[in-house]
């Protein structure tokens, strides 16, 4: 009797060792989970608007919804968005003015200006939107090269665009003026990360999805409807 | 002349069980960072999203952070079979394992600094982590060959 007692009391103890294990081990899983989920706290920062002339935008220019996007065509997140961000401007081109603003984070990506500067001088023979999607469609194929400049050059003329033209603007003060001034104004908005959205001058958290996306839009028109 | 040790000290499983469970909870919060947690971003802030969020965070298409939580995981279990059986080859056994950890690890931090060129502090902890396993690993490996020796 005394052994089974010893032999149950034995097993009893390795039995409960091996359960409180696993509800330790769970429990941090679950733990870890909600900590890793918990949505960082959101400073009520607005929108400072740059400094500039113009502005690259789709959709209505006096459109109730704005959604402005600071972007660095080299983060890979920013690679991430552009195909939803695409589907949300085409899906809601009556109705929100989407803005896109450079925030190059030149410290971290040697060829983000050099994008962004490409973009501009595009846009100086009216074609940034064209330019923009190639950089992002393509952004493997550039990020880490050393003759970023040679490839953008390729993609201008691949978009029929005056590569002289082009190459000259690509490295003009002018060019470089509006990025900058783009960057500065994402700064005094607490831009400290790419993408950071704006709706309504209003910064958001980053959807997950598109659908999160669509309804975060969709609840902003029902509210200024 | 240093009397060499009767058995394993008791400290060494015990540090050898709290860092696996710290590098575990680390890891763990990771993965779960990988697939629950919002969307990265790119920031000269926060090196974390720039380091786990590249091609280098993700083989076999699984977050590296699931195999440093698998891995800790095993050691905090040969760990606590260790504690309910006392047999020393288990232990041995886990202090083999960590030269895999420790050099993953280095590997790790090797990419960090020179290829992507941003700092996890969660990846470098777990590297930490993983270098004082190894160490404690070392440490195992040599009383238990002394104690063989006897």
């Amino acid at each position: 009797m005394t052994l089974f007692n010893r032999g149950f009391s034995s097993k009893f103890k390795r039995i409960s060792l091996w359960a409180g294990i696993t509800v330790v081990v769970v429990g941090s899983v679950v733990l870890m989970a909600y900590i890793a989920t918990k949505p960082a706290n959101l400073t009520a920062a607005s929108l400072v608007n740059p400094n500039v002339t113009h502005e690259w935008f789709t959709g209505p220019e006096n459109a109730k919804i704005t959604l402005v996007e600071y972007s660095d065509f080299q983060c890979p997140a920013c690679g991430a968005y552009y195909p939803l961000i695409k589907q949300i401007s085409e899906e809601y081109k009556s109705n929100v003015k989407f803005v896109y603003r450079h925030f190059p984070l030149r410290r971290i990506h040697k060829n983000t200006d050099i994008t962004a500067n490409a973009s501009e001088a595009a846009g100086v023979q009216g074609k940034f939107w064209e330019m923009h999607s190639m950089i992002f469609e393509h952004q493997q194929d550039w990020a880490e090269k050393s003759n970023a400049e040679e490839i953008m050059i390729g993609y201008a003329k691949t978009l029929s665009l005056d590569p002289v033209r082009f190459k000259n603007d690509l490295n003009s003060q002018e060019v470089k003026d509006i990025v900058e001034a783009d960057y500065q104004s994402g700064i005094k908005s607490q831009v400290d990360s790419t993408p950071t959205f704006f709706l309504n001058g209003q910064k958001i958290q980053n959807p997950k999805s598109l659908e999160e996306f669509k309804s975060i839009i969709d609840q902003a028109i029902a509210k200024n409807s | 002349m240093i009397k060499p040790l009767q058995k394993i000290p008791k400290w060494i499983p015990f540090l050898f069980l709290l860092f696996s469970f710290a590098g575990f909870l680390d890891a763990t919060y990771l993965a779960s960072k990988h697939y629950l947690g919002s969307p990265v971003t790119c920031s000269f802030l926060k090196g974390c999203e720039e380091v786990t969020s590249s091609q280098y965070a993700v083989v076999f298409g699984v977050s590296i952070a699931v195999f440093g939580a698998l891995y800790y995981l095993l050691l905090l279990i040969l760990a606590i079979i260790y504690f309910d059986t006392k047999n020393i080859r288990v232990l041995t056994t886990a202090g083999y394992i960590t030269l895999l950890g420790f050099i993953s690890s280095m590997f790790l931090v090797y990419l960090q600094v020179f290829v992507i060129r941003a700092l996890c502090l969660y990846c470098m902890m777990s590297a930490m982590i993983s270098t004082i396993l190894f160490i404690l690993g070392f440490f195992v490996i040599h009383i238990s060959r002394q104690l063989n020796k006897e």
